[in-house]
């Protein structure tokens, strides 16, 4: 029986969080200190409990997974909780720290946190934008401990008052007398006695004293990346490693109803044949990756089952109807509105499409008598988990697992990785196998960013006003298909949260109504940057554009004119105010040329953007694109920059090319001759981003400027053509 | 064994090896990972080497197709090892402003470092011509072509 504790007092969490520090001292002098992020409450409170009890003492404290070590000759080593994709979140952990450490950045060497330097198998994620905004405190709180430990130790060492130490660039000064000073390493290698974390929290610094926070710092990363000795998750080697290829249904669902090798085994180099029907898994074990691949051709499988569901098929469920699905939002009287005045509707349709990151999936696997190695890159490995677990039966073998430099993920290496595969294989043959998949595996046997359909209906009043909004969307699974719930609890739901990013109007609308419907697909689907961001931005943000058209109002001004009068409206209208300006949306484009504004949010972060397009020879194309963040509090300009340039890019690949199609059950694209991205010359050459900083706390910068873009390029084609489209991607 | 001459040096390669795709043959035999496989259909670029100074996607080439001929990858353009190593100038211009996941950015260094050797100093329509076949899905094709600019003057001693 869970019963509900009353909040914690300050002092009181204090107290909680100080227990669940952790202090090494060892033999060579490091003074080591750590933190806890993300553990859920109750666990140091039961490791307390177990301890109490005498049943056990020590090392029953989960290790923490925020981790310095400090060592006398100065160095510093930060383990970082989370994984590195691109988006330079060693570099901005690394600044945060050396804030309140009050160290350069330059003297922190920022490693991966694995299994045996605090890192949690069970509960380490990255995505959702989250990484900065939620360790932003807990960082800072763990770093500034051992700022304050290193200070107070100073003040013994020196003989002054603890209130006379200055910490300063990695040294503690006596503020009378500068010349006494220590620098962090030379405390530690004096340090006599045990080292005690203090009673009292640290001070946190102002925001107006950083001097870490919010400057350019180079990424940490990417030296290494230069010269080719960065490791990847499909660069992993070890000694005595073998390749393994996997056999991949014809069709979405179907199982393995009967294997046999073949002459799979008798193909040079393969060392084995891994047959499960129960896990629909046939594989197979070589000494080189294209060996592996070739012998899958000469297995005997039989398929049974699956899919047969075609584009029309998939199409004709993903659409929203008036009267279905869930109402996750009410405001006022919408039924009893949207009959009124002009009236204005449209349907959007988003496809399926992939995540196309350029190292494709990947994990290598060594299962040895008492523990298995995983070296996976991945967002998250709870599930990678759970499944080795569940794989190996009662057997206690320990897991320990090394996340991987990632070539790229967007929401795809959070689920669904290659470890299991790995894990299997290795298990048959008693020796570290790598699977990397090919492309074709890639794209057609991972899971898809969901289709979507919006239908839209709207009333203005007679003073140009939306009175009122009806908004249905229909989609396919997003976070339903990678989160452990079960389906009735599911159904019980009725709408999957993935949906929920985006899909709300941020307009003073007196009348609003939003209906989600759940499809569930025989397709998978899950996971894709920002989530419903993208797709329910372009619906929402270009039916904005046709009600301002109906309403004979610039769509920039109509957006300002719906600006609610509350905190967040405030907010909103800030970044649409400076998009405005700074796309030069007053002074007219050159002839030829029109542009077009969409606005999204994500979390508390706020995006505008202004597209300026052409047509040429029949295409879309976009010469500049204007973008406006409020992204709270910034830690890397430079880089969080790159994320929304990179968003921008990724986006208008999604409007202008990317769709995936089914066919009897299988995506018909396999690669990027069916599939082509975006390239350089279609990019346009101009993005400028701008970032209004407001508030003290970062807020997330990973997705969120990849929702507007859809839109605001669809409007500047409307305004350009008076042609509106209405599904992704555009079509002229 | 089957003769390779990559980065100035000679690797030995098994002679049943010799029709497999040299990106792997790279990768996983000779443990050269800085050359990045992507697609395997010569699209999105990221495998490029030079061979004989022409980029050269390598999951489009037999490996006894390279045998005799001068290959340079990525782990072979800085000059010098540990301390003392010093940077190409388009690696060097890709440290002053990087990518984001850089897994396609040895493909775009090998375009950028041919293109250099052939026209020191191309002007923006060069550039974009040059760079264009390859892929970069975080969407860094601006600090691409900001840094091709960037590395010609490096390599023309301006700071």
């Amino acid at each position: 029986m869970k019963t509900k504790k009353a909040p914690l007092t300050p002092e009181q969490r204090w107290k909680m969080t100080r227990r669940r520090f952790l202090i090494g001292t060892g033999s060579l002098g490091v003074l080591a200190v750590g933190g806890y992020f993300g553990i859920n409450e109750g666990r140091p409170a039961m490791v307390d409990a177990i301890e109490k009890s005498g049943a056990s003492r020590g090392g029953k404290m989960p290790a923490p997974n925020l981790w310095f070590e400090l060592k006398p000759d100065n160095s510093m080593v930060f383990y970082a909780p989370k994984f590195e994709m691109g988006q330079g979140i060693h570099s901005a952990l690394a600044q945060i720290a050396a804030e309140e450490l009050e160290v350069d950045w330059k003297q922190l060497t920022v490693r991966q946190a694995d299994s045996s330097k605090g890192f949690d198998p069970n509960i380490m994620f990255t995505g959702g934008s989250t990484s900065v905004q939620d360790l932003f405190t807990p960082l800072r709180t763990a770093a500034a401990t051992m700022r304050e430990m290193l200070r107070l130790e100073a003040a013994k060492q020196l003989s002054v008052g603890a209130n006379e130490i200055v910490a300063l660039r990695g040294e503690c000064f006596a503020r009378q007398d500068m010349s006494k000073k220590l620098s962090y390493g030379q405390i530690v290698a004096a340090k006599q006695t045990e080292w005690e974390i203090p009673k009292t929290a640290p001070n946190l610094k102002a925001r107006k004293a950083f001097t870490s926070i919010g400057l350019n710092a180079p990424r940490v990363d990417v030296r290494a990346k230069l010269l080719g000795q960065a490791v990847y998750g499909y660069d992993a080697r070890v000694p005595d490693m073998l390749y393994g290829a996997v056999a991949r249904p014809p069709r979405y669902g179907a199982t393995l109803k009967n294997a046999s090798a073949g002459d799979a085994s008798n193909q040079p180099g393969v060392k084995q044949v891994v047959i499960d029907l129960k896990a629909n898994f046939a594989g197979v074990v070589a000494d080189t990756r294209t060996r592996a691949r070739e012998a899958l051709k000469f297995l005997n499988l039989e398929w049974d089952g699956g899919t047969s569901m075609g584009q029309a098929e998939i199409e004709q469920l993903v659409t929203a109807r008036d009267g279905i699905g869930v109402v996750i939002k009410k405001r006022g009287n919408t039924d009893a509105n949207i009959l009124t005045g002009t009236q204005v509707s449209g349907e959007y349709r988003t496809p399926f499409a992939a995540h196309a990151h350029l190292e494709p999936l990947n994990a290598m696997a060594h299962v040895q008598a008492t523990k298995i190695e995983l070296w996976v890159p991945t967002q998250s490995t709870s599930s990678d988990i759970r499944g080795v677990q569940d794989m190996v039966g009662g057997e206690k073998r320990e897991i320990v697992v090394y996340p991987m430099q990632m070539g790229g993920s967007f929401g795809r290496k959070g689920a669904q990785s290659a470890a299991l595969e790995a894990v299997r294989l290795s298990n048959a043959v008693g020796k570290p196998v790598h699977v990397g998949w090919t492309r074709e595996e890639d794209i057609q046997h991972g899971f898809f960013r969901p289709p979507s359909h919006t239908k839209l209906r709207g009333s203005l009043s007679s003073d140009g006003r939306i009175n009122a909004l009806d908004q249905v969307t229909a989609s396919g699974d997003i976070l339903f298909s990678v989160i452990p719930i079960p389906e009735p609890i599911k159904n019980l739901i009725g709408f999957d949260f993935g949906v929920l990013s985006g899909l709300f109007s941020p307009y003073d609308i007196a009348n609003y109504r939003v209906r989600s419907h759940r499809v569930k697909l025989p397709i998978p689907t899950g996971t894709w940057r920002g989530l419903g961001i993208f797709p329910n931005t372009f619906a929402l943000e270009s039916f904005m554009d046709e009600m301002a058209f109906a309403a004979k109002t610039d769509p920039l001004d109509f957006r300002l004119k719906h600006v609610p009068n509350t905190e967040d409206g405030t907010r909103l209208k800030r970044v649409l105010e400076d998009v405005k300006t700074r796309s030069d949306w007053a002074t007219p484009p050159e002839s030829g040329r029109a542009r077009g504004v969409a606005f999204s949010s994500l979390g508390k972060t706020l995006v505008a953007q202004v597209a300026e397009v052409s047509i040429f020879e029949n295409r879309i194309v976009v010469h500049r694109v204007t973008v406006s963040i409020d992204a709270g509090l910034v830690v890397n300009p430079a880089n969080a920059a790159l994320q929304a340039k990179g968003s921008v890019v990724m986006g208008l690949s999604s409007t202008l090319l990317e769709k995936l199609t089914v066919k009897d059950g299988m995506v018909e694209q396999a690669n990027f001759k069916a599939y082509p991205l975006l390239t350089l010359k279609q990019t346009p050459p101009r993005i400028d981003v701008n970032f209004l900083e407001g508030g003290d706390t970062p807020y997330g910068m990973g997705e969120p400027a990849i929702g507007p873009i859809g839109a605001a390029v669809a409007n500047a084609v409307f305004a350009l053509t008076q042609k509106r489209i209405r599904d992704l991607p555009l079509e002229l | 064994m089957l003769k390779l001459e990559i980065n100035q040096r000679s690797w030995d390669v098994p002679d049943f090896q010799a029709d497999e795709m040299l990106v792997w043959v790279l990768r996983d035999t000779l443990g050269l990972t800085g050359t990045r496989f992507g697609c395997g259909v010569g699209v999105c670029g990221s495998c490029n080497v030079l061979i004989n100074g022409v980029p050269t996607r390598s999951c489009q080439t037999p490996t006894a197709d390279a045998v005799g001929k001068k290959i340079i990858t990525l782990e072979g353009l800085a000059k010098g090892t540990g301390e003392n190593i010093k940077l190409h100038p388009v690696q060097a211009a890709f440290l002053e402003n990087p990518l984001q996941c850089c897994w396609c950015m040895s493909g775009h260094i090998m375009n950028a470092v041919a293109l250099l050797e052939q026209n020191p100093n191309p002007n923006a329509p060069q550039i974009d011509s040059a760079m264009n076949e390859n892929y970069c899905r975080c969407g860094g094709y601006n600090t691409i072509r900001k840094n091709v600019t960037r590395a010609a003057e490096i390599a023309g001693g301006r700071s």
